[in-house]
């Protein structure tokens, strides 16, 4: 799967979550940037992820994390 | 009370018990809800819809959902976190109803459990399903 791919398909899971439809992330997206991204959407955004792509993430990992684009490319190389 | 740890759960963990309900139960409900609606308080208007009796309201049933989470599965140390429910089928005063649930899927970085739960009657109807998402706060 290209980074592409997996980004779109992220993309989707963040419209679901936010409940909109026409909600257009970026690598620099973040939590300051999508008002509904508090700590429980959070949580179902990680939950939606790792079912969808069948993989799993430490909260190290995660902590680190500082946009979409850094968990996109994190995401790639557990799918790779 | 059950005191599941974060570290006891897995997936497929299951825990049921039952309830009968009752006219006291929804005496209580409707002097909480304020929820007049005659399908609940009325029986004679429940049955020219075609009930046999009062339908019992959706969310009291439901309400024993908090009860699976918060007693039975995960038990102490839960905090319930989201609730999805879809109602199939009526629920008479006098039914015995089964709430049972199972883990489907664990989120280790934040603790967070997603259940199955299912509520049956006497006469092992599906009458409500739901998806339950708990946190555990136990470490």
């Amino acid at each position: 799967m290209t980074r592409e791919e997996i980004f779109n398909k992220v993309q989707d899971i963040f419209r679901d979550i936010f409940d909109e439809d026409d909600l257009v992330i970026t690598d620099s997206s973040s939590s300051d940037d999508v008002e509904d991204w508090d700590s429980l959407n959070h949580i179902n955004l990680v939950s939606a992820i790792e079912k969808e792509f069948k993989i799993r993430f430490a909260l190290g990992e995660l902590q680190s994390l500082k946009d979409v684009g850094a968990m996109i490319d994190l995401m790639v190389q557990k799918i790779a | 009370m059950n005191i599941y740890t974060f570290s006891d759960i897995y997936e497929g963990l299951e825990e049921s018990f039952d309830v009968t309900i009752t006219s006291d139960m929804m005496d209580k409900f409707l002097d909480i809800s304020n929820d007049t609606n005659p399908l609940h308080v009325d029986v004679n208007y429940a049955k020219e819809k075609g009930f046999k009796d009062r339908v019992v309201y959706g969310l009291l049933t439901s309400s024993f959902y908090s009860t699976l989470a918060g007693v039975y599965l995960p038990g102490k140390y839960c905090i319930l976190q989201g609730l999805d429910i879809q109602f199939s089928k009526p629920v008479f005063i006098g039914d015995i109803l089964t709430i049972s649930g199972k883990v489907k899927y664990i989120n280790q970085s934040y603790k967070q459990l997603e259940i199955k739960a299912i509520i049956r009657n006497q006469n092992n109807e599906k009458v409500s399903k739901a998806t339950i998402k708990a946190g555990l706060m136990d470490e």
